[in-house]
């Protein structure tokens, strides 16, 4: 080879390699790209903290607590331990700890400190009540028809009936376990101290002031504390993370309740399942209700490509591939400039929590407006169901059209005023007339009708109102209206009715009468007309039969039955069925 | 201009045309081809290696504790670390081959004959010590996979009769792997056989040029035109293409195939497929075939054999007649190398 | 075998070309060797130039409502400076703020606080700073030179230091000791 043809070949090569190394550069900018979001941050304990995750972080300890936090943005902004347990001197429930003065339990007030404005929001949602619901009905159920409480005195204790082998402490019988781990670990505990005479001692004892200092000295002298100088929670009430627990320095609720310590994801509280601890189950289940919809069946599907580990996570923004639960209740999208609300109530226009359903017109307080006068309702209403409304148009907007929405709206609206009309109001009102005229006690839950009707409305008529609410058919009929169908006709009816045949053989035939007068005006609706009437000893006995009451109705000649002219006639027996299959078949 | 030059000369007394007279050897004209030209490339791809490894020197940190987080950290986090690891990586790998090829070429042409042997055995040195260093070097990015050869090759050590608890203990700094050894391992790949290695290749070079290359003469050049040509510039042009697509060939294979990372070592846990690098799949293979000490001594004879060929070769020779028996030796002993490599490459366990 | 002697055989009147077709290939011989080692050579110039320093991010320090104006404060870095920071004002943004290094400007030394002579004070050249780390005495006064101050954020209502994270803590598993 020439020396000139290997100069050129040295040029070309050379060239060649430069090449090579562009690519090489290449790499590594693809390279510091990706390693943005794969490596992970390293986190610099805070002075302050050094010691906790010293002592916490060992094996012998809680490295849980302290592996959770190293993962959270807190560590990697520098909040340790100390910012958020720290106490003040005059908390109640501050103890010196390996000299820092810390509190275990870390209220939404103590949140606040940084969190000011989600506090706020928080502190007006409905959720931050949900632990006032001593007087409720659900209460009721768990501590005394499935615990004990005495009423008088509050004494919540009964003796075993025969020893549990191998465990010869079981000597006092807790009443009040179910409504501790049932009611309050999603509601919330009234948290309480140790009192010296066994006593708890709560917020309604502490009165605590504005900056969460008590106020009545005497209850602090009562509180047990440990050797070293810890006071001690009462264990009915503490581990708890309710999302109304009603905390010693008068704040309400736990931020902890979505933001689960020690990471505080906000990856978690994004998902469906964080909602999930509570918002489940027969009596309200939004969480299958969500999964069933194609909401839910898209996020599952897309859930990899939804930023959720986003540092901001606007809908519109970051994402639109499907909505979460926090997506449509809570958090912020492009519309309303990325605001995150933590007051749920803020989107939603119809409470299907009680029997009838309301309209969410709420007052200064926060409270559902329930004057029926419209001019008074308008002035006692700030902030009104249509605005809230409004709201979660603006959310359903990212994905749907103006009509598509307006459509789903008169869907739902139509379905619970439908469920409002046909079954709640009417029950409500045979339920009314039964108490006024003393022919069930006022105590709930003693007589069989009263669990009727509370399944009807409790569960199945909120199951229905749900579903409807976020497009879980199956939800909304079968789990629904079609169970509340059967309750009402099948029970609730029947059952009054047998109340009144009752009174009646026991010489109160006034006040039979009255409540059959109810029943007979509500079944004489042209929405119950489908009924064939039958005069109510009748049907009462049909029921005692057992489950064959629709075909004994139809198959007992009776004349008055067929009185009128859309009566069912006698062979509809057989096409019923056949319809009923058919049905199915769909 | 010719002011500096003369300040330079009257200290430095020697004159650009003493220093071409010096340098400019007479290369034999059979390395005008191609692929006769490439026993530079070992050496070329030494000096890549003694650049790139001081550069990850600067952030390597040779201790157990911290010797896997900087590896990670030179592949993750600094600017082009992934890129200089690969071609260190890569450059062993090529280098180990050229020195293998180079030693067959060698073998082949039987250049190792009177009165080169001492030159062959040099080389056999050197060729022990790429090894070593590729081994070593290995060991350092603490794996799983490198931390369990180490322990393994420390205990086959270990087998030889009398000094192999020595070795072990030695190669080691213990009686097993322990704080001593990644140091231990650092220091030998990174200063003791690189400078031993640059002393040998010295010498290496300093024979070949005191002897002159082999020459070969192919039957389709004509036997009366000139037998060599100049080391400058010509040959030189020829190591530059040589080097230039070394440099293109180790960005492209660093670029494809980056050098990776295997979970970090972990005294307590074997994997469930243990392998060395490549270069050592024939010994693994071997040591498989035949147990413990046996194995080992056979090795350590095969490398004795190969270390004193010249010799063998010249006795062979004469009680044979035969003057090509060397090759066709070297042919089967090709073929088991390349056939145990294959046989290990390809089976699992 | 090298053109010089070819080069008799060359006529004379295309002396530019000919020169042009010489020198072309040195030339771009010369490009490729500087292009291709020198890209290399810059490789190599990044990789011995630190990454960027994965060590500062700003670390909360207080909340503005609990810091009020006239009070000071120490911040230990994890890496273990003591900042002092002190309030000066009160529009709520950065500026209230003063958060002053202890490091000397003239040679890097440390200072530390006197209290009896209300000063910072670098013992290796007597330098002198006022609480507001201006120079009294020593090098830095002559040369004007004040403490540096760190970087402060405000967001959302808490201050936030940008201050040295150096002893870390990784989030990833520790390698394990060998026995």
């Amino acid at each position: 080879m020439k020396l000139q043809t290997k100069r050129t070949v040295i040029g070309l090569l050379g060239i060649l390699f430069l090449l090579s190394l562009v690519l090489v550069q290449a790499m590594e900018v693809v390279r510091r790209r990706e390693e943005a979001g794969i490596t992970t941050a390293h986190i610099a304990v805070p002075v302050t903290s050094k010691s906790c995750v010293d002592c916490h972080g060992q094996p012998t300890s809680n490295p849980g607590i302290v592996d959770h936090w190293k993962g959270s943005t807190h560590a990697l902004k520098g909040v340790g331990c100390v910012e958020c347990h720290l106490a003040q001197k005059e908390d109640v429930d501050g103890f010196d700890h390996y000299g820092a003065h810390i509190a275990t339990v870390v209220t939404p007030k103590d949140c606040s400190r940084c969190h000011e404005k989600e506090f706020k929001e928080f502190d007006g949602s409905h959720h931050s009540k949900a632990g006032n619901i001593l007087a409720s009905l659900d209460n009721f159920l768990a501590e005394e028809v499935e615990g004990f409480r005495d009423d008088e005195s509050g004494h919540h204790f009964f003796n075993p009936h025969s020893p549990t082998p191998g465990r010869p402490d079981i000597t006092e019988v807790n009443g009040q376990a179910s409504a501790m781990v049932g009611c309050l670990q999603c509601h919330g505990s009234k948290v309480a101290l140790m009192g010296r005479d066994g006593s708890k001692i709560t917020v309604d004892d502490l009165l605590p002031d504005e900056k969460g200092v008590p106020t009545n000295l005497d209850a602090l002298d009562l509180i047990v504390k440990t050797e070293d100088g810890r006071p001690k929670f009462h264990p009915d009430t503490w581990p708890n993370t309710g999302i109304g627990r009603l905390n010693l320095d008068g704040s309400k609720g736990s931020c902890s309740a979505c933001h689960s310590r020690h990471d505080f994801s906000p990856r978690r509280a994004r998902q469906p399942e964080n909602c999930g601890k509570c918002h489940l189950g027969p009596d309200h289940p939004q969480k299958e209700i969500y999964e069933e919809s194609k909401h839910g069946v898209a996020f599952r599907d897309l859930k990899e490509h939804m930023n959720l580990d986003g540092e901001s996570w606007v809908l519109g923004k970051d994402y639109t591939q499907a909505p979460t639960c926090a997506t449509c209740h809570m958090s912020g999208h492009s519309r309303n400039d990325g605001k995150v609300t933590h007051d749920p109530g803020e989107r939603l226009s119809w409470t299907n929590r009680p029997p009838v359903s309301l309209v969410l017109d709420t007052d200064a307080e926060g409270k559902v407006v329930m004057e029926t006068d419209p001019k008074k309702r308008r002035e006692l209403t700030v902030f009104s169901a249509e605005e809230k409304r409004g709201n979660m148009k603006q959310v359903c907007a990212h994905c749907h059209t103006p009509d598509y929405i307006n459509g789903f709206y008169k869907q739902y609206d139509d379905f619970v005023v439908l469920f409002n009309e046909k079954f709640a109001k009417p029950g409500q009102a045979i339920m009314g007339e039964l108490t006024k005229q003393e022919l069930i006690t006022k105590t709930q839950f003693d007589e069989e009708i009263e669990w009727t009707w509370f399944y009807l409305w409790h569960h199945e008529g909120r199951r229905a109102r749900h579903g409807a609410s976020m497009m879980a058919p199956d939800y909304a009929h079968w789990h629904g209206m079609y169970e509340v169908a059967e309750r009402f006709y099948m029970e609730l009816i029947p059952q009054a009715r047998e109340i009144a045949d009752h009174a009646e053989e026991h010489g109160d035939k006034d006040k039979a009468d009255s409540v059959r007068t109810v029943i007979n005006e509500i079944l004489a609706r042209p929405e119950h007309d489908w009924m064939p009437k039958k005069p109510p000893a009748e049907l009462a006995t049909s029921v005692d039969d057992g489950d064959n009451s629709g075909d004994d109705s139809v198959t007992t000649p009776d004349t008055s039955s067929v009185e009128d002219d859309d009566a069912t006639p006698p062979e509809a027996e057989e096409s019923d069925t056949t319809s009923d299959a058919d049905s199915d078949g769909e | 201009m010719s002011q500096i030059k003369r300040w330079f000369q009257e200290r430095l007394p020697i004159s650009g045309l003493q220093l071409a007279e010096l340098t400019n050897e007479p290369v034999p004209n059979h390395l005008r081809r191609w692929w006769w030209c490439l026993g530079g490339t070992p050496a070329y791809l030494f000096v890549v290696q003694i650049v790139t490894g001081i550069l990850l020197a600067f952030y390597y940190q040779p201790s157990p504790e911290t010797a896997y987080q900087s590896v990670r950290r030179i592949t993750e986090e600094v600017n082009y670390g992934w890129y200089i690891r690969s071609v260190h990586k890569w450059a062993a790998t090529l280098m180990i081959a050229a020195v293998i090829l180079h030693q067959m070429r060698v073998y082949f042409t039987a250049a190792y004959r009177k009165p080169r042997e001492i030159n062959w055995m040099i080389g056999m040195c050197l060729l022990l010590i790429t090894l070593n260093i590729g081994f070593t070097g290995y060991s350092l990015v603490f794996e799983q996979l490198s931390y369990w050869g180490a322990t393994v090759a420390a205990n086959i050590c270990d087998t030889v009769p009398f000094v192999g608890v020595y070795a072990k203990q030695l190669l080691l700094g213990g009686d097993s792997y322990n704080e001593n050894t990644v140091p231990r391992f650092y220091i030998l790949h990174a200063a003791v056989l690189p400078v031993t290695m640059i002393g040998l290749l010295v010498i290496h070079i300093a024979i070949l040029r005191l002897q002159g290359v082999t020459e070969l003469q192919f039957e389709d050049e004509p036997a009366d035109g000139p037998q060599h040509f100049d080391f400058f510039p010509d040959h030189l042009y020829t190591e530059l293409i040589a080097g230039l697509v070394l440099m293109i060939l180790l960005s492209v294979l660093a670029t494809i195939f980056p050098a990776t990372m295997g979970p970090q070592a972990n005294p307590l846990i074997t994997p469930e497929e243990i392998k060395p690098e490549w270069f050592f799949y024939a010994t693994f293979r071997w040591l498989k075939l035949f147990s413990g000490t046996v194995a080992v001594l056979s090795m350590g004879f095969i490398v004795f054999t190969m270390f004193v060929w010249p010799f063998i070769d010249s006795g062979l020779r004469r009680l044979t007649g035969l003057d090509d028996i060397s090759f066709w030796i070297g042919i089967v002993g090709v073929f088991l190398l390349v056939g145990l490599t294959t046989w290990e490459a390809l089976d699992a366990h | 075998m090298t053109e010089e002697t070819a080069l008799p055989d060359q006529t004379v009147d295309n002396e530019p070309r000919r020169t042009f077709l010489l020198r072309f290939p040195s030339a771009l011989m010369a490009f490729g060797l500087v292009a291709g080692y020198g890209m290399f050579a810059s490789f190599i110039g990044r990789f011995l130039f630190p990454s960027r320093n994965r060590q500062r991010r700003p670390q909360y320090v207080a909340d503005l409502n609990s810091f009020k104006l006239g009070q000071s404060m120490t911040y230990h870095s994890p890496a273990g400076e003591s900042v002092v920071l002190s309030r000066t004002g009160e529009t709520g943004t950065v500026d209230d703020f003063i958060a002053l290094s202890s490091v000397c400007p003239h040679l890097g030394c440390q200072v530390h606080w006197e209290g009896q002579n209300n000063r910072f004070f670098c013992p290796c050249h007597n330098g002198a700073f006022d609480p507001e780390g201006n120079p009294t005495a020593g090098p830095p006064k002559d040369a004007n030179q004040t403490l540096p101050r760190y970087q402060l954020v405000v967001q959302n209502g808490l201050l936030y230091i940008d201050a040295s994270t150096k002893s870390l803590v990784r989030t990833d598993s520790q390698p394990q000791a060998l026995v």
